[in-house]
């Protein structure tokens, strides 16, 4: 479904995605952690074309997303995003906020978007907040937002991007229960994240980055048990024992 | 000081007359270099080639002038390239070419100042640039220009006054007129146009901070979309 052949990127002189290679298949839930500006977010962002790749081949459902001729705009209605920071529209109500995209992009009626709305933050737990405003929630209401935005398109694919980090610890646990339960449905998610309940939980396989390579890739319990590269070892001694 | 004198109905309809003039022009101009702005700014921050750096290079000229200056050229130089215009288009389009370039900037800043999460957002849900401009970006920075929009308005037109320089019979001319004919009326007539020019550009700024406050509270609340209904 995703697919990386010798991906390479770079940021001016700078080697951020050094030869990727990685195969997501079709309802697998991929982990990828890792220090720190080691690239996970570049690679996670490579996948929708918020950061075009240098060289290499980077497919999904076949389709070439570096080729021109790929239509971009069409692809990413089949990738859904969530980021750190939310970036829910602070203009636009809970509801608005979802519905854009699928008006806009799908070209779905009002009626029928907000009732796919509906369902979806019902999904999420937040139905009552349908009228509100982004800055009335908080941070993991904002963020079950953003999830139930993401699944409106009825994407194939859903990138998360430390979806966690901006949150009061207190609010992690229900965006990682929205989050277990699209795995367990069988979404196809690939998951920047340091919450190792969660990927212990859910993820199929974890990929370990450094410096722009991908230096491991296993199954979590093997991982997080047994990892098999130094780095990996030190790295997770240090999120361990902070 | 001649107050009695100075405060004739004739001598008060022919500031009246000059208002008229000074509101028309105004007018006129901030409607024009809104959307020359607009179009001009919206280029620029979306760094279309060559055309953004042609208007680059022509607003950071123009903004780098006297409008005084612009005004004369306007008026007296054009003709000598066959361009030749009564006084108040030519103040429209002195006016409008200023404005346009300080009004672009606000814009351009307005438009760049919205976080670029938000361009990402639209853009990974499928969104084109363009509906993510229009539906995303444009209504947020709207909200945030309306300030020094407002305070770049109320500029332009106390800065028609500028154009008794080419005898524009606008307020601040007329009012030469009348004291010109008795030094007694001076203070008297500058008086009533200060009062004139202060009675607008303060409503206008009263309005401006309303909308601010709607802004804020409570949250998302829609003012300045009822206003520009477009771009909710
Ligand atoms: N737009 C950019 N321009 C230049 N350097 C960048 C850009 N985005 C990220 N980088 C650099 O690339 C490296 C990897 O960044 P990122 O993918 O965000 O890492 P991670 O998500 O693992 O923390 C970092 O050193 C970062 O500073
Ligand atoms: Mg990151």
């Amino acid at each position: 479904m995703i697919n990386f052949e010798k991906v390479n990127k770079y940021f001016g002189d700078f080697h951020v995605l050094k030869d990727i290679n990685l195969t997501i298949n079709k309802g697998e839930v991929v982990v990828v952690i890792g220090p720190s500006g080691s690239g996970k977010s570049t690679l996670l962002r490579c996948i929708n074309r918020l950061e075009t790749i240098s060289n290499g081949m980077l497919t999904v459902n076949n389709l070439s997303v570096a080729d021109k001729k790929t239509d971009i705009n069409k692809l990413r209605t089949e990738i859904g995003m969530v980021f750190q920071h939310f970036h829910l529209y602070p203009h636009k109500t809970v509801l608005e906020n979802i519905t854009l995209a699928p008006m806009k992009v799908l070209g779905q009626s009002e009626e029928e978007a907000k009732q796919i709305a509906r369902k979806y933050l019902d999904k999420v737990g937040i139905s009552e907040k349908a009228d509100s405003y982004p800055a009335q929630l908080s941070g993991g209401q904002q963020q079950r937002v953003a999830i139930a935005r993401g699944l409106a398109m009825n994407p194939e694919i859903m990138l998360f991007d430390e979806p966690t980090s901006a949150l009061d610890p207190e609010m992690i646990g229900e965006v990682l229960d929205v989050m277990k339960a699209l795995a367990l449905e069988g979404m196809t998610m690939v998951v920047v994240t340091h919450e190792m309940g969660f990927a212990k939980e859910v993820a199929d396989r974890i990929v370990f980055m450094d410096q722009g390579q991908i230096l491991e890739e296993a199954i979590p319990a093997e991982f997080y048990e047994n990892p098999k590269e130094e780095r990996a070892q030190l790295f997770l001694s240090r999120i361990l024992n902070h | 000081m001649d107050f009695a004198g100075a405060y004739t109905w004739v001598n008060i309809k022919f500031l009246l007359e000059g208002f008229g003039v000074t509101l028309q022009v105004a007018f006129f101009a901030i409607i024009l270099s809104f959307f020359i702005a607009g179009a001009v700014g919206t280029v620029r921050y979306a760094k279309v080639p060559i055309l953004s750096q042609v208007f680059a290079v022509l607003v950071e000229t123009i903004r780098n002038l006297p409008l005084l200056l612009i005004i004369l050229f306007t008026f007296f130089a054009l003709p000598e390239i066959g361009i030749s215009m009564e006084k108040i288009p030519a103040a429209i389009v002195a006016l409008t070419i200023f404005e346009a370039a300080m009004i672009s900037e606000i814009i351009r800043s307005g438009l760049n100042s919205i976080d670029k999460g938000q361009i990402e957002a639209g853009r990974s849900s499928g969104l084109s640039n363009f509906q993510t401009l229009r539906y995303i970006v444009l209504p947020q920075a709207l909200r945030r220009m309306v300030p020094p929009l407002v305070s770049q308005f109320i500029s332009l037109l106390k800065d028609t006054s500028l154009c008794v320089i080419i005898s524009l019979p606008e307020l601040t001319h007329h009012a030469q007129v009348i004291y010109g004919q008795n030094s007694g009326y001076l203070a008297p007539i500058l008086l009533f146009i200060a009062f004139m020019y202060f009675a607008v550009n303060y409503t206008l700024s009263v309005i401006s901070r309303r909308l601010e406050v709607k802004k804020f509270n409570p949250p998302g609340s829609d003012s300045v979309s009822r206003i520009f209904p477009l771009y909710s």
